[in-house]
């Protein structure tokens, strides 16, 4: 039984058979993931697991010791990286570093280039607009150093959604950020997602933000454990096979229907999207 | 004109003063937020290593040897960073206390040098000579272009080194340069200001600065001010008062320091206490 998928959808990004080791300990064993243009991807999997080493791989931060990447087709350098926006895991700034928001904004804007930061109005209203969308434009003229957590990782979007980027990487962005405050936020990234089509790739411990909003799943310990779309892999049994303990599903109703019902490119070899990949 | 500056050495520090200063206190804003105080303080160390051997080579003047072993050592200590699993305070710990050795040793092994040990140490201002200045114009000029043509790279670069590389900058050769160029500076500011003394023309023009800035412009501004103030003030002050040139130059830039600190300190208790105390 094969079911090709119906229109053949570009890849934002394909990751094939990746080994990564650091020091003694050999973190990604082969990992194999493709990401459809203008889907939200969720990688998720325990601590240590090796989901920012994956993050840094594709941002061309970690050197791969076997396999490939691709973003839109070619491999990382800097003229694909202008395509990528970027929201660390944790960023420390340095509280003796004066560096404004208004300042670190406009770093990522070209004509601020010789101008020491002059903000010219049309970049002003450029950077107030965009911290509006995040509900963040009272922290303009806030020391970096100063911001709390969550303030920190708007302000750290909206200077990746500055570079006008095709494709977004979150390393567990709500990392720092409460609880309410952190439902909000997922929301944001959804409607940012819908608004402008980016490509999302994120990392989340959030299983209901994931299965709320992810269009399909990874699970990861090493290798690709397991991935589907979010009814799939939340369940019981593949949290098992990815967290290797019994972990509670994310209860959920069942829809109705097919439960592919994302066009996605298979992994190579294989003609079906597999659901449950154990090892 | 002032009687001092009719004095050719006064001339020739004054001049290295007004080229080194606003140059240390521009680069000591991106070496305070880097945590690279440290840095500075062996790459100083390390003169001591290049004036002794500088000397048994048959050097008259050290200042060319002196910035060679400081370049030397900074690439050494790049290169330890990336290829072993040290903390950088280590590394850079282990580097000062072995040139402070070696350099000791070089310079008892020629007793004639032995004696100006702590013209090295604390500075002097009667052996700034006019190549010095000349060297400092142009390394100042070479710092005034990178830093401004590179101001936003750099900026990144000492946000975040990842999402610098993310942004598109080329880590690690902007790293490399601004290394080597804070070096250079470093190496410089030992023959005014004296080995052990002149991080304090690094730091504490960009720490002043830090207490009355709100942002970045004003940081850099304000460094570059108070790092011409501090070192061309201290040689000024030290002329009639007859103090030796580093010590003065230092205790000025602290004394500005302690206004930024009380000032910023002011500020903030200002910033807290919202409701006015009830008048009696
Ligand atoms: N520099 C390093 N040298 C050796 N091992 C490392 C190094 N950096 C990370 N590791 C190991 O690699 C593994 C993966 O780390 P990684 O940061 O990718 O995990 P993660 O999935 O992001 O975890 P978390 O959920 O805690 O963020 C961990 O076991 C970690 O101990
Ligand atoms: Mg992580």
């Amino acid at each position: 039984m094969t079911l090709e998928p119906a229109t053949p959808v570009e890849n934002a990004l394909e990751v094939e058979d990746v080994h990564v080791q650091l020091g003694d300990t050999r973190v990604l064993r082969g990992v194999n993931l493709q990401v459809p243009r203008g889907r939200i991807v969720a990688v998720i999997g325990p601590n240590g697991c090796g989901k920012t080493t994956l993050l840094r791989c594709l941002l061309g931060l970690q050197k791969v010791d076997r396999g490939e990447i691709r973003l839109f087709g070619k491999p990382i350098g800097p003229e694909v990286l202008a395509r990528v926006g970027y929201v660390p895991q944790r960023l420390q700034v340095d509280p003796s570093f004066s560096l404004s928001v208004r300042e670190f904004l406009a770093l990522r804007r070209r004509e601020t280039r010789f101008w020491f930061w002059q903000t010219h109005r049309a970049t002003d209203a450029h950077l107030r607009e965009t911290l509006a969308e995040l509900d963040a434009v009272h922290l303009l003229d806030r020391p970096l150093a100063g911001l709390s957590g969550g303030q920190l990782q708007r302000v750290l979007i909206a200077y990746s959604l500055l570079g006008r980027p095709e494709i977004l990487v979150l390393d567990e962005p709500t990392a720092g950020v409460d609880t309410p405050g952190e439902h909000s936020f997922y929301e944001l990234i959804a409607s940012i997602h819908r608004r402008l089509g980016l490509t999302v790739v994120l990392v989340s411990h959030d299983l209901g933000m994931v299965f709320r909003h992810a269009a399909w799943v990874y699970a990861l310990n090493g290798v690709v454990c397991c991935e589907g779309p979010p009814e799939e892999v939340l369940d019981a049994e593949s949290l098992k096979a990815a967290y290797g303990i019994h972990v509670a599903p994310y209860h959920h109703h069942h829809h109705a229907g097919h439960p592919h019902a994302h066009p996605v490119v298979a992994p190579p070899g294989q003609s079906v999207p597999i659901a449950f990949r154990k090892r | 004109m002032p009687d001092f500056l009719s004095e050719p050495y006064m001339q020739r520090a004054l001049l290295a003063a007004i080229i080194l200063g606003p140059m240390c206190g521009l680069l000591g804003v991106f070496v305070t937020a880097r945590r690279m105080a440290f840095f500075s303080e062996t790459i100083a160390h390390s003169a001591l290593t290049g004036v002794a051997l500088g000397f048994l080579v048959g050097f008259d003047e050290p200042t060319l040897p002196v910035l060679l072993v400081c370049c030397v050592l900074a690439v050494a200590m790049l290169w330890l960073k990336e290829h072993s699993a040290l903390l950088t305070d280590t590394i850079m710990a282990v580097l000062l206390s072995s040139s402070v050795a070696t350099g000791v040793l070089l310079l008892k092994f020629q007793p004639n040098r032995w004696a100006d040990l702590d013209k090295y140490l604390f500075g002097d201002i009667l052996s700034v000579s006019w190549d010095d200045v000349r060297i400092a114009a142009v390394v100042a000029l070479v710092v005034v272009i990178v830093v401004f043509r590179y101001l936003n790279p750099l900026t990144l670069l000492a946000t975040n080194e990842d999402l610098a590389h993310v942004s598109g900058v080329r880590v690690r050769p902007l790293n490399y340069a601004f290394v080597l160029l804070v070096t250079l500076t470093v190496a410089l500011g030992v023959r005014l200001v004296g080995i052990v003394l002149v991080t304090s023309l690094v730091v504490i023009p960009a720490a002043t600065a830090r207490g009355f800035a709100t942002n970045l412009r004003q940081h850099l501004v304000l460094g570059t001010l108070l790092g011409l103030v501090g070192a061309s003030g201290g040689v000024v002050l030290g002329y009639p008062l007859d103090f030796p040139t580093g010590p003065t130059i230092t205790l000025t830039l602290a004394a500005l320091f302690v206004v930024s600190l009380v000032y910023s300190r002011a500020r903030r208790r200002r910033a807290s206490s919202p409701l006015p105390v009830p008048q009696p």
